[in-house]
């Protein structure tokens, strides 16, 4: 009786916190993302923040076809792509868009050591040249690729790092991040703006959208869990899967065994809807066959470690799944939890024998290509085989035959294997009309400027 | 503890926060430093530092054998900050910085007081005999030299149940920072924080000294 006495004095004596606008899409983010920084800034938040206030040259469509952004209109020509920019498109402080500011922001991105590593990899050896709103854009990638690749970069004002030209302005104000709609922006934004808290805490989350303070939040991964009543469970199917990566001293045997527990050892009970297991080697959703792993006779060894990043409770529990189910077979699992920092410190360094990252992929079949070139963003044990190269050349289209060929080879000795194909599972207020998306409701064009109240 | 080996300690700790191992896949650039939270900071410490004292200077070390101190320190910060959300009305909108420090102070006056009192040392027979006046003099004196010390090992602590409390209301402070910090591999902002508390530590190393 005391205590709850106590709670309730609690509660009547302190404040809350000052109300945001009424209409405003209330958000969380799950981590810090940090200030905006259209050539330094990375991590999902941060791209969430640059999604919301800046324009790539091209986007990407819900159904992750190419639509023009900053870009009216563009022409495939020997090199890359000719590209002419609108001329209403407007940085926060009213200046016009021009190819000036193509220029700098690539060329910041590639100049500046602590850039984005995503973006990096996005671009490639990509170089922007041009004048007014004509942009020319050369490199060593097929026009294809490129198209779908673009969205990840936002341009940014030449010299100002933090100003974009997107359909909401930001103002960060201590704890909270509020987003406002530019009434004037091309993409012509129908909600008012958007309010973030950072909620990382899985609890606090759930609470705050049993409360109704979100109006759209990630809940966490309990399979059973349904929505307030006010709300809405929205399952989009991502790119993103779930890979263990093998290192020095792991089998060809090792990596088969893993193939054949994906399937039947994670139970949709204990892994809710956001989770399902993986087939073949590349992503089956960017059309490639369902292929086996190393083929061969040896068989996999009695006792196998499997490194992680510790501190994530749902891996955690998918990892002991897998564990369960080699244990069936007489093989012992043993799970090594490994603080971030460290553990890709010790996988790129060739220390571990398995180790297990989320990787998310682009929408375009050349995402896969990161696991194959050197220096690729998924080449963390530095996979390489002298046929390869010759075929690299070759995939100037996503339906040319040298993608056959080239997973073929990478499925003599890969270097990973994915487990599980992830989902995005949201809860999103009912009264709010947005469209899912495989990049995710933010992402995509015209991401959140298209999203409206349902009167 | 004398400065020398205090101050070798705290300059391993320094290298140790500048020379942390491991990189990130993708890192991202360090959050912008709280400013916001410094004021509520420092006088949530504020109330950190006086509340446990007071109480033990009025309760005395039997203080660390009552039933309800043992009630209101089981509970963990999680606990605590998930409660106060639970009851929090819906249409009173997400609570703010108060709830904090209210979360933070709920989750560790119990704990810091039994720790004060447990400290103390007893008064039966003496200096109980010599009347009250005794009595206060002497938990005075020893709360004098307890609290530097007392200040100096909790201070971390605080900062992860501030941690807990930030993460769970969604307000983020000190406590995130610090962990935003080490997770992104901020070598140069650890070391500040690092640097921060050898530098509280050095300014507290005065209040040790034994009252002539």
């Amino acid at each position: 009786m005391k205590k709850t006495l106590l709670l309730l004095g609690l509660v009547v004596a302190t404040g809350p916190a000052q109300t945001p606008p009424a209409r405003m899409v209330q958000e969380a983010f799950l981590a810090d993302p940090g200030p905006l920084d259209f050539v330094r800034g990375e991590g999902q938040e941060q791209f969430i923040a640059q999604a919301l206030t800046g324009d790539a040259l091209v986007g990407l469509s819900a159904e992750n076809r190419p639509v023009p952004r900053l870009a009216a209109s563009w022409k495939v020509v020997p090199g890359g792509l000719d590209l002419k920019l609108r001329d209403d498109a407007r940085f926060t402080d009213a200046s016009p868009v021009t190819a000036a500011d193509v220029a700098w922001t690539l060329q910041a991105i590639e100049a500046d050591p602590q850039a984005s590593a995503t973006k990096r990899a996005a671009l490639g050896d990509l170089k922007a040249s041009g004048e007014g709103l004509r942009v020319a854009l050369r490199g060593s990638r097929p026009a294809a690729r490129l198209l779908t690749e673009l969205w990840r970069v936002p341009i940014a004002k030449a010299g100002h790092g933090d100003m974009g030209s997107g359909p909401f302005t930001l103002l960060r104000s201590g704890t909270e991040w509020t987003f406002t709609a530019r009434p004037g922006h091309f993409l012509h934004p129908r909600i008012p703006g958007l309010h973030f808290r950072l909620l990382p805490d899985e609890a606090g989350r759930l609470l705050a959208m049993r409360k109704g303070w979100l109006t759209i939040g990630v809940p966490p991964p309990q399979p059973g869990l349904a929505p307030p009543s006010g709300m809405t469970e929205l399952v989009q199917p991502t790119l993103a899967q779930l890979v263990v990566w093998t290192g020095p001293g792991s089998t060809p045997g090792a990596l088969r065994a893993l193939a054949k527990w994906r399937g039947d050892a994670f139970p949709p009970a204990l892994m809710g809807r956001a989770y399902a297991p993986a087939k073949g080697l590349w992503p089956t959703a960017l059309g490639f066959p369902e292929l086996d792993p190393a083929p061969g006779k040896e068989i996999c060894p009695a006792s196998l470690e499997l490194a992680y990043t510790a501190g994530d409770s749902v891996l955690e529990r998918q990892l002991q799944a897998l564990a369960a189910r080699a244990a069936r077979d007489g093989v012992t699992l043993k799970l090594r939890p490994l603080e971030a920092g460290l553990f890709l410190d010790q996988l790129t360094k060739g220390r571990l024998a398995l180790g297990v990252i989320t990787n998310v992929f682009d929408p375009g079949p050349w995402s896969v290509l990161g696991y194959l070139e050197q220096g690729g963003d998924l080449n963390f044990t530095g996979w390489a085989d002298p046929e390869a190269l010759p075929l690299l050349a070759k995939l100037g289209d996503p339906k040319s035959p040298a993608w056959k060929e080239l997973q073929a080879l990478w499925a003599r000795h890969p270097a990973a294997l994915p487990l599980l194909d992830l989902h995005s599972v949201l809860w999103v207020d009912r009264r709010l009309e947005l469209q899912p998306c495989a990049l995710g409701i933010y992402m995509a064009t015209p991401g959140a400027a298209g999203w409206r109240w349902r009167e | 503890m004398r400065l020398l080996p205090g101050l070798a300690l705290w300059t391993a700790a320094l290298a140790s926060a500048w020379s942390l191992p491991g990189h990130l896949w993708h890192p991202a650039q360090p959050p912008p430093f709280p400013l916001h939270a410094l004021l509520l900071a420092a006088l949530a410490l504020v109330a950190m530092a006086s509340l446990p004292p007071a109480l033990v200077f009025l309760a005395g070390p039997s203080l660390a054998r009552r039933r309800v101190l043992s009630a209101l320190e089981a509970p963990p910060d999680l606990v605590w900050a998930l409660l106060l959300l639970a009851i929090w009305p819906a249409d009173a909108g997400p609570p703010g910085w108060s709830a904090w420090t209210a979360v933070l102070l709920a989750a560790s006056v119990p704990g810091e007081a039994r720790w004060l009192a447990s400290a103390l040392p007893v008064e039966m027979p003496f200096p109980h005999a010599w009347g009250p006046e005794a009595t206060r003099a002497s938990r005075f004196r020893s709360l004098r030299r307890l609290v530097p010390r007392w200040l100096a090992a909790r201070l971390p602590i605080w900062l992860t149940a501030s941690l807990v409390a930030e993460r769970v209301l969604g307000l983020p402070g000190l406590g995130s920072d610090w962990m935003a910090r080490m997770e992104g591999r901020d070598h140069a902002g650890l070391a500040v924080w690092i640097l921060a508390f050898a530098l509280l530590w050095i300014a507290a190393r005065p209040l040790e000294k034994a009252p002539a």
